[in-house]
């Protein structure tokens, strides 16, 4: 196979890129910003060859442990469980949490394929079990998906005697009954607590 | 065929995959129209009108058109009214989704089973017991699409069952009178057979029954082909 085709369908392997959008890539790429091409090439090699997972909490990392779940100043009886790593920069920017994390990087989607092999809940289980962590915090998202991960997570937890707890949802705050979409509104009414 | 647009039916969400950068392939399910796939367009830009309501398990009223395999979904929202399933609740619906995803084929209707499937997800929200109410909606679902197994006759004589006899079905026919010379099929009282004929999952007999002879069917309808849910759930449980 020619180069440029190659080229074109190798980058057919990022998400939502089809033949037409690889081939204006590639042409852009080779015609006009050859020096972005090779910093891209480069970086690429790079980041293949050093970004793993941190045995920890399974965040990108560069190190075998990154330097969040090295430091000295997180609470380390408390582990937070995320799906992805954005989900964990959201909790950060918070400023609402000083314990550790673990990055699932996924969510049980049982007709896609995904369950508990494909999301190595063994890892987590090990990580949990440390003799460190003390409450297990349930961070997926409200979806379907995510409700799911959490139950089965939860529940192979606190098997081993973890406490496990869930972050809670409902009306936005700030939000108005008025303007929140139904479904909130009428699952902060089934989680209603006490006043 | 298909009318250019519908307007407001009631449908579920069997299934959605990324289309495209900010787009979903939805899979509905409606109750006229039946299997429906549509595209969603830029229902994964984070301020998409369509973005919260595309939740499976929840009734909603949809509007799309177009005249191709693929429609285009304009609206959708959320009808209320069905709690959301948790647990080996929502495992249980990701089982039946798959099952139609396989089973129907695309606009093909069928309102029935979609009331049967309304019910069955407002049975699991309420925690019910999981066991009966798959193996009454997998027999719907077989009925529906018309492999209707016999379970009330012995196909070779013709008479009907005898609750005390024992019986070997016969995957492509049905039930026969048991015979040595038919190898190691596993053996059916006929009143297992019978409580299954009139929808009876109540025994825990018929039940045990019940699990194996769906499985079975539903494997040979589907061409032996592995069904993911299952196999996931079935993961969890050895957790
Ligand atoms: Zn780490």
């Amino acid at each position: 196979m020619p180069l440029l085709d190659s080229l074109t369908e190798a980058l057919r392997v990022l998400p939502g890129v089809g033949p037409k959008s690889a081939q204006r890539m590639a042409y852009h790429l080779l015609q006009r910003d050859r020096e972005g091409a090779a910093r891209l090439a480069g970086t690429l090699a790079a980041a293949l060859a050093e970004v793993r997972h941190c045995a920890r909490c399974n965040n990108f990392t560069e190190a075998e442990v990154c330097e969040r779940c090295l430091s000295q100043q997180r609470d380390a009886s408390q582990l937070c469980v995320v799906e992805m790593p954005s989900d964990l920069m959201v909790m950060e920017s918070t400023l609402a949490y000083r314990g550790l994390y673990y990055v699932l990087m996924g969510k049980l989607s049982p007709l896609d394929g995904i369950g508990p092999r494909e999301l190595k809940f063994d890892k987590l289980v090990e990580r949990a079990t440390d003799g460190m962590v003390q409450e297990v915090i349930l961070a997926t998202n409200f979806t379907n998906e995510g409700e799911a991960t959490a139950h089965y997570l939860g529940e192979m937890l606190r098997a081993r005697g973890l406490r496990v707890s869930r972050i809670a949802r409902g009306v936005p705050v700030g939000g108005e009954l008025e303007h929140t979409d139904l479904g909130t509104v009428a699952q902060a009414f089934v989680e209603r607590r006490g006043w | 065929m298909s009318r250019a647009r519908v307007d407001h039916e009631t449908a579920f969400l069997l299934h959605s995959y990324p289309w495209r950068e900010t787009s979903l392939i939805v899979e509905m399910f409606s109750r006229e129209h039946g299997r429906v796939p549509m595209v969603a367009k830029g229902a994964r830009r984070p301020g998409s009108m369509l973005r919260g309501a595309l939740m499976s398990f929840q009734p909603l009223e949809v509007t799309w058109s177009g005249k191709g395999e693929v429609k285009t979904l304009h609206s959708a929202s959320w009808q209320g009214g069905q709690a959301l399933l948790g647990g080996i609740g929502l495992l249980c619906g990701y089982y039946l989704n798959e099952l139609m995803l396989r089973l129907l084929a695309r606009e093909d209707p069928h309102p029935e089973l979609f009331d049967a499937y309304a019910e069955a997800l407002a049975r699991l929200a309420g925690g019910g017991a999981h066991e009966p109410l798959l193996r009454s909606f997998e027999l719907n679902l077989l009925r529906e699409v018309g492999y209707a197994p016999t379970l009330d006759h012995d196909v070779e004589s013709g008479e009907a069952l005898r609750e005390h006899a024992e019986y070997f079905f016969l995957t492509e026919r049905g039930p026969v009178e048991a015979d040595a010379k038919l190898g190691d099929l596993p053996l059916l009282p006929g009143r297992a057979l019978l409580a299954m004929a009139t929808g009876d999952f109540s025994s825990p007999e018929t039940l045990s029954h019940a699990k194996g002879l769906m499985r079975r069917l539903i494997q040979y309808h589907l061409g032996g082909q592995a069904l993911e849910s299952r196999r996931i759930l079935m993961e969890l449980q050895a957790l």
